[in-house]
């Protein structure tokens, strides 16, 4: 790590820790019901595109604790030389360094990469890129504040989606997502980052849902086969009513 | 993934023969059928465990094919709240690509490849509901960190199936080494017994309850404070939860292309060469574990590169992947009790003739 050591930065002390709280006398139990909202509520999404003047589309997502802004360059020459006749689609994710309950130091780590490869894979499929040779899509994310990797990677594929709409990019559909999680016998939809930790699974799908296509799925931990399944569909019945929040915030931003 | 350089002319010439009536692939294989694949296990003496798996060598001279060499090596780590080190163990996995198995990539994009294939090894693996019930060894103070370590000697295709298998060998090779909790003692408990130069003594724990009860000590906390190891180090017991870790099926998916007015469907394969997997970029990761008493669990499911699926697609394809997965499990099962007999019975037997 101290050989990436940037001096022109407070870099703060080698190792910090996030103070302890009190654990709550709640206590949640396998088979209690979810706190706050019901199993199949995802947390309420606030969408502005347009908020980054500079960039050529952009769009800031706010879902309760995770916020996201995301800018959209682009579809500019690729730096590199060689021809390609596909256009490429670049994405990179960045976490403020005080998005975590422990700090995460500015550099570029991998969790910052899987995160990325994530998005571009909810999103690649649905930029007509074959129209673009020789040129490149820059996607940059960047995470203020994040309430679990599963938000994360959901969320921020709507505000990439949206952005790239907000560009004036062709698409093929805007890409909604939604994430899952299996706890007990019961799914949960947008999981926090706690109820990811007592989930058994967890499930992230990307669909565009004007097509009934699904472009990605990430699905980690123990499930069923029939869970799995059983996720999927929610998520793509929720990512229904994402898309109708989307298409409601480019039309609104699209009326200034 | 890898993309060696493949022409339009022999892309679409791969997806003909794979979209067309009967079937056609390079190799005269099915659609659904595997090349050979050799595995052994304990190829490295210095780790707990290690496998070293080829997919699709070449009969005549044992050249080619999918080559990983797979080590689980344990270390101990404090438990302290400095460091990363948690109570219970932890399990952190890594792949590393050899620049001979990929020499038209630059090396960030080796990088980019190595750490994609890591995080989704690690992710799968080192999930809680996966892990291992004796990587613990002091309660707060010591623990086990297992290291998988994954090299990707050459790559002729479906690299993931060969990294789920050589990693599902190499742990269930894994041996613990068995360990003894140690406790220091003032020596006037008990006079007589052996006393330390130090003036201090070792005592097992549990083995003389009545000495440790003094009249002042009423702190329940944990009094071992070191461990020793009771066993030869190349000795120990069976990683726990071996019966788990899971196989992997990649679903290679070709598709008409979209600009054709075929109304051919969708085929999927499975053991793609590298020439079919630059022809039909998509891919369908399915990771299943099968426990003995219940159903199946799906570990891990990926869409990777471009393009799109339904949802009854999707069905249809986690269908055809569990039956292809209990089939490697069990035909994998087979290979690796019959390499322990092989390396324990066997060749005790052997030893035993000389």
């Amino acid at each position: 790590m101290a050989f990436a050591l940037d001096r022109r930065r407070i870099n703060g002390p080698e190792d910090s820790f996030p103070p302890s709280f009190d654990l709550d006398a709640s206590q949640w139990k396998l088979g209690d019901p979810r706190k706050d909202r019901s199993p199949a509520d995802i947390r309420s999404i606030f969408l502005q595109p347009g908020l980054i003047s500079q960039a050529n589309g952009s769009a800031y997502i706010e879902t309760a604790k995770t916020k996201i802004a995301c800018a959209v360059y682009g579809p500019r020459q690729s730096k590199n030389t060689t021809y390609s006749e596909m256009g490429r689609l670049n994405v990179e994710v960045k976490f403020t360094p005080f998005s975590c309950v422990r700090r995460r130091a500015p550099m570029r780590d991998a969790e910052d990469r899987s995160i990325a490869v994530a998005i571009h894979q909810a999103l690649v499929s649905s930029v007509r890129l074959e129209l673009l040779p020789k040129s490149t899509i820059d996607i940059f994310i960047t995470i203020i504040e994040s309430d679990g990797l599963e938000g994360c990677v959901a969320s921020g594929s709507v505000a990439a989606s949206t952005a790239l709409a907000d560009a004036g990019i062709e698409l093929l559909g805007l890409v909604t997502s939604c994430a899952a999680s299996v706890v007990g016998k019961e799914i949960w939809l947008d999981p926090t980052e706690e109820e990811a930790r007592l989930a058994k699974g967890t499930v992230v799908v990307a669909c565009m849902p004007a097509l009934q296509k699904i472009t990605s799925i990430w699905q980690a931990g123990e499930t069923k086969v029939a869970e799995a399944l059983a996720c999927m569909d929610a998520c793509q019945e929720k990512c229904t009513e994402i898309h109708s929040v989307v298409a409601q915030a480019l039309l609104e931003s699209a009326k200034i | 993934m890898a993309s060696i350089s493949t022409s339009k002319a022999e892309i679409s010439y791969i997806r003909t023969g794979l979209l067309s009536n009967p079937p056609l692939r390079a190799d005269g294989r099915g659609l659904h059928d595997f090349r050979t694949i050799s595995l052994e296990t304990g190829v490295a003496p210095l780790a707990n465990g290690s496998a070293h798996l080829n997919i699709g060598k070449n009969p005549h001279d044992g050249g080619g094919g999918t080559e990983v060499l797979a080590a689980a090596k344990l270390e101990v780590e404090n438990v302290d709240g400095h460091g990363d080190g948690v109570n219970g163990g932890r399990i952190v996995c890594t792949v590393s690509c050899s620049p001979s198995a990929y020499p038209h990539l630059s090396a960030p994009a080796l990088d980019d490849l190595q750490q994609d294939m890591s995080t989704l090894l690690h992710q799968t693996l080192a999930h809680p509901s996966l892990h291992p019930p004796n990587l613990g060894i002091l309660a707060g103070k010591k623990s086990w960190l297992l290291n998988l370590d994954c090299v990707v000697l050459a790559d002729a295709g479906n690299t993931y199936d060969a990294l789920f298998m050589a990693a599902r060998a190499a742990l269930w090779d894994c041996k613990v080494p068995r360990t003894r909790a140690v406790e220091y003692k003032a020596s006037s408990a008990a006079p007589g017994a052996k006393v330390l130069a130090s003036g201090e003594m070792d005592v097992d724990v549990g083995r003389d309850i009545e000495a440790q009860q003094s009249g002042f000590d009423t702190r329940s906390i944990a009094r071992a404070v070191d461990f020793e190891l009771p066993d030869y180090w190349d000795e120990g017991e069976v990683l726990g939860g071996s019966d788990r870790w899971p196989v992997c099926v990649t679903l290679n998916i070709a598709a008409p292309p979209p600009s054709s007015s075929s109304t051919a469907p969708c085929v999927h394969y499975l053991d793609a060469l590298p020439q079919e997997e630059a022809a039909t970029p998509l891919r369908l990761l399915l990771v299943f574990s099968f426990p003995p008493s219940s159903s199946s669990n799906l570990q891990a499911m990926r869409i990777l590169g471009s393009g799109e699926l339904e949802s009854n697609q999707i069905r249809d394809f986690v269908a055809s992947g569990e039956q292809y997965g209990q089939k490697i499990w069990n035909a994998l099962n087979g290979k690796l009790k019959e390499e322990d007999v092989r390396r324990g019975q066997k060749a005790r037997d052997r030893f035993a003739r000389r």
